[in-house]
């Protein structure tokens, strides 16, 4: 049996479904038994939510501009070797 | 040495070797398609690894003429993306390095000191919303993107960068050990510490901001 905070530390990698079976049927084990981490689950769920939906900053439109000018380079002097 | 877009050569683009010495090999796609299709997404990686806009521009700018130098090594069409998040890490790691700074560094407390903080306990502790129906729910509506962001340009660098590229740009563990450069344990145990990090830093931010009321700050 796995104690509360290893059942914690294996939480955000079963939301990430990169746990193994054995440390996966462990886990799921212990949530059967224990009302505390299934709310420590569903919270790790709602902020792992939160970062993953987060949306990233919008490109500033002068630097997009220096970018297709670097690709315009590209395309023209070194693609065509 | 840095080399900013505008000074990009022709000559750059037709050496004959890359940087290790390999022959080029020509590519199945246009450098161009390439960038395009990650670029937005990179720009984001860039901002949140820094917490820097103008750090994040140069990040970007330097990770894209690196990129483009050697981009026919990349003979895996399907490793773009995880070939241009190494170049985008590695140049940070450079350009920290240079400030005297480092990606790597984990601090050397004997002991992790979030490794028992629990955000979800905290908050029902401190009960900041005593007429509230869904506590731990109002509590992560405080937070918009720029307070998130604001949080994460507060955690230490080793911690924030596998949160970044597995949770926010969706990378498996093993895709983002190889794109950080460490074992698979590392990369699990960095994570576990950087969302234990996240959680304080969460709380903290709440705290300071007065967007909550508690007895005492934590």
């Amino acid at each position: 049996m796995i104690d509360c905070r290893e059942a914690v530390r294996r939480m955000w990698p079963f939301l990430d479904r990169s746990l193994e079976p054995h440390p996966t049927e462990e886990l799921e084990t212990h949530l059967e038994t224990c009302k505390r981490c299934c709310g420590e689950l569903e919270f790790s769920r709602e902020v792992r939510g939160m970062v993953t939906t987060t949306i990233s900053p919008a490109m500033p439109d002068e630097l997009r501009e220096r970018v297709e000018r670097l690709l315009a380079t590209v395309r023209d002097g070194g693609q065509g070797r | 040495m840095v080399v900013r877009i505008e000074e990009v050569t022709t000559a750059m683009l037709e050496a004959t070797e890359l940087p290790d010495g390999t022959a080029r090999v020509a590519p199945d796609r246009p450098f161009a398609d390439v960038v395009h299709e990650h670029l937005d997404r990179l720009y984001g990686y860039c901002v949140h690894l820094c917490g820097d806009l103008t750090d994040a521009e140069d990040l970007l700018q330097d990770t894209l003429v690196r990129a483009m130098r050697s981009f026919d090594g990349l003979r895996d069409p399907k490793a773009a993306r995880t070939w241009l998040f190494t170049i985008a890490t590695n140049c940070a790691r450079d350009r920290w390095r240079a400030r005297g700074r480092a990606l790597d560094t984990v601090p050397l407390e004997a002991a992790d000191p979030d490794d028992d903080f629990s955000l979800f306990t905290t908050i029902a502790i401190e009960d900041p919303f005593p007429y509230s129906d869904e506590l731990h729910l109002d509590f992560l509506r405080l937070f918009g993107d720029e307070d998130l962001h604001t949080v994460f340009a507060a955690m230490t660098p080793v911690f924030r960068a596998p949160i970044l590229l597995t949770t926010i740009h969706g990378f498996s563990c093993k895709e983002a050990a190889a794109v950080l450069g460490v074992p698979l344990g590392t990369l699990l145990s960095r994570l576990h510490r950087g969302r234990k990090q996240l959680e304080r830093g969460l709380w903290v931010y709440a705290v300071r901001r007065r967007l909550v009321t508690v007895s005492d700050e934590t």
